[in-house]
């Protein structure tokens, strides 16, 4: 896939994309893949919302290989498995009908490394790709994406702080404080406690990448949540020294929830789908708080050039806004709602796992976005890059 | 050779060496190009290599890790070597099977169960706990003693099968005529056995060190994150942060550090040999 990881492991084993980092996307559909297996979720599930939202278009190809964009198409890229389903149904389906533009999904994952080489080669193939923050910020750096029109797309429909300027909103999710039950003497009320390795000893799990951990640490500084930023990524990094040597760090979603599996840790800074998960396995005994949990959002990309046209891009994602159309995202794959429209619409029994619910709003951080994207005064990197080498750099020394 | 004969085997060869061309040697020359001109044309990305503590940091980290590696895998597969050399028929047969068995467990199942037996709730904490041995749980994996433990694993076979090979060719009545001479059995051992297997010794060493030095998978896991090589921060700069002309940097200086300890060897032996060319 990459040219780098032929070097010799992957030839021999191609599960090496197990060991690697993924986004949170990606990691969406691994769960989904999952629930699907053990027949927790069915494809009866995805025929209801089609009932609900008329018949499948004739025309409406669902692709799970890599699709070349024909007249009159749009290709939607995202991460695959149950995902291809889930979106064609959620967005897909609405779109055409509304428009009469095919809307093709395409599964092969849209790795910023590919939306850059596609960009750079003038070969650009997707339309609309489904990243998340980290990778729109690296992306809109290299200059390789189409600016929202935000004439078409609405402000509205969304978390203002997620109204990037290439790229908008199409779910959302948080990173939280998970415990198990069973290994802490109390429950961990916010990320002091997580600092505090003698009232609650043992290991802790963060991130590779400080995306989501920067906000934990300063929080943990005594910084009050609501004023975070801007971040002292120089504190924050000094804040992860001080715990390093009890953290293990997860590079995948599956990684963080097998860490918990095997005891190997007590609580983590992990998303809150593994942590759902995680709790479904426990009966319980592993749990979270939103207190001070950090939201944010899976993001919709357009590659610069894009074979259906930028303005056939955005009217896609406006029409993506629908927060009905959310809701079937939502109950197919547990991505929360980034319209806060849907929030209402949200089930009881699915309100405690919905990052969005205003009573879970309440209590955490909305991620900045613009924080990241600011020039960070150092060699000409913004505060994400300095931020994501200061990161490795502390966790590997 | 007949001239004619020559260019037949020249046309023989033809198709291989045009697709190692084409799909080996011209990518490998792309990597080199991207190194030198993203973002600007220059050398900034190889300065980088000298300014940057983070690389510093990580190269340490790999030679570390892979002379540590290499070191106790060489020595560990000369004595399974050796054993097989002189144990019987049947024996050898065992030890070869165990020996290759390993070799073709995928490697994230290998490095997933040296974390169920190294990890602290693991076989091997619990059981030392309760032999009374030790009161708190040892940290034997997510850091750097369980990467080793898991590199050293997978090389084994690497480091066996050439040393193994080189034993085969070495004539057993030379020890024996050592010792009638009068010397003793150590002192046969290191005059006469060692010199005659230093071949099978020194590309043991070469495969397993250069091998160790691309290692992805084994550090990602068993490091917990932490113990972080150079084909994990090739990754991280060609996939995440996108930095391209640093990716490929880093694996032009990984080939040529490949190639550099390639000459440093061949100063001292015969390559060809070793490697078993005539």
């Amino acid at each position: 896939m990459s040219l780098v990881k032929t070097l010799y492991e992957k030839d021999l084993y191609p599960e090496i994309e197990d060991a690697g980092h993924s986004d949170f996307a990606r990691d969406c559909v691994e769960i989904a893949s999952e629930r699907l297996a053990r027949g927790q979720i069915d494809r009866r599930t995805f025929m209801t919302a089609l009932a609900a939202l008329g018949a499948l278009p004739a025309g409406l190809t669902v692709a799970s290989r890599s699709a070349g964009a024909a007249a009159g198409e749009l290709v939607v890229v995202n991460w695959g498995g149950p995902a291809v389903d889930a979106y064609a149904k959620a967005f897909g389906v609405p779109f055409e009908k509304a428009t009469g533009v095919k809307v093709v999904i395409d599964g092969t994952g849209p790795l910023g490394s590919k939306i850059k080489a596609m960009v750079d080669a003038k070969a650009v193939t997707w339309d609309v790709c489904d990243t998340g923050t980290g990778t729109t910020l690296v992306l809109q750096k290299q200059g390789v994406l189409e600016k929202i029109d935000y004439s078409i797309v609405d402000k509205a429909k969304m978390q203002d702080i997620f109204a990037y300027e290439y790229g908008v909103p199409n779910y959302m999710f948080s990173f939280i404080l998970a415990y198990n039950k069973t290994k802490v003497p109390s429950a961990p009320t916010g990320w002091k406690d997580f600092w505090d390795l003698a009232k609650f000893p043992g290991n802790r799990t963060m991130r590779k990448q400080p995306n989501g951990m920067l906000e934990a640490c300063m929080m943990a500084a005594g910084r009050d949540p609501k004023s975070v930023y801007p971040i002292d990524i120089d504190l924050a990094v000094g804040k992860l020294k001080e715990i390093k040597d009890n953290v293990i760090a997860w590079g995948s979603g599956s990684q963080s929830q097998e860490l918990f599996r095997t005891g190997e840790v007590v609580m983590g800074n992990i998303w809150h789908t593994r942590a759902n998960l995680l709790s479904q396995e426990t009966n319980g005994d592993v749990t979270w708080t939103w207190q001070d949990g950090i939201v944010t959002a899976g993001m919709w990309n357009v590659p610069k050039g894009n074979p259906a046209g930028a303005e056939t891009a955005m009217k896609f994602i406006a029409s993506s806004q629908d927060p009905d159309q959310q809701l079937v995202l939502f109950n197919a794959m547990g991505n929360g709602p980034a319209n806060p429209a849907a929030a209402a619409m949200v089930p009881a029994d699915k309100k405690h796992i919905d990052p969005g619910q205003p009573e879970n709003l309440a209590v955490q951080v909305l991620q900045n976005g613009p924080w990241y994207e600011e020039d960070s005064g150092v060699r000409n990197l913004t505060n994400d890059e300095l931020s994501r080498e200061k990161w490795l750099d502390t966790l590997s020394s | 050779m007949h001239a004619s004969i020559r260019r037949v085997y020249w046309w023989l060869i033809a198709p291989a060496v045009l697709l190692m061309l084409v799909f080996y040697i011209y990518p490998l020359f792309q990597v080199l190009w991207i190194s030198v001109t993203d973002p600007v044309p220059g050398f900034g990305n190889y300065r980088e290599l000298i300014e940057r503590p983070l690389i510093h940091r990580i190269w340490l980290t790999t030679l570390r890790i892979c002379v540590l590696t290499t070191a106790i895998t060489v020595v560990a597969g000369y004595a399974v070597a050796y054993a097989m050399a002189q144990v019987g028929e049947r024996q050898r047969t065992w030890m070869m099977f165990c020996v290759l068995l390993t070799f073709w467990l995928s490697v994230l199942i290998r490095a997933f169960a040296w974390v169920m037996l190294l990890r602290t709730e693991g076989l091997v904490n619990t059981g030392l706990q309760e032999l009374g041995l030790i009161s708190e749980p040892l940290r034997l994996v997510r850091n750097e003693f369980g990467v080793v433990v898991g590199m050293v694993h997978f090389m084994l076979p690497l480091a066996v099968l050439p040393i193994y090979s080189n034993m085969t060719g070495i004539d057993a009545r030379l020890v024996s005529a050592a010792r009638g001479l009068g010397a003793s059995p150590i002192g046969a051992f290191l005059n006469v056995y060692l010199p005659l297997s230093k071949p099978g010794l020194i590309s043991a060493t070469i495969l397993v060190f250069v091998f160790s030095l691309g290692f992805f998978i084994t550090p990602a896991l068993l490091g917990g994150g932490k113990v972080v090589m150079i084909s994990e921060y090739i990754q991280v700069s060609f996939e995440e942060t996108l930095r391209w002309g640093q990716a490929t940097m880093l694996a032009s200086t990984l080939l040529f550090s490949v190639l550099l300890s390639l000459a440093l060897v061949a100063r001292f032996v015969d390559l060809k040999k070793v490697f078993g060319a005539r």
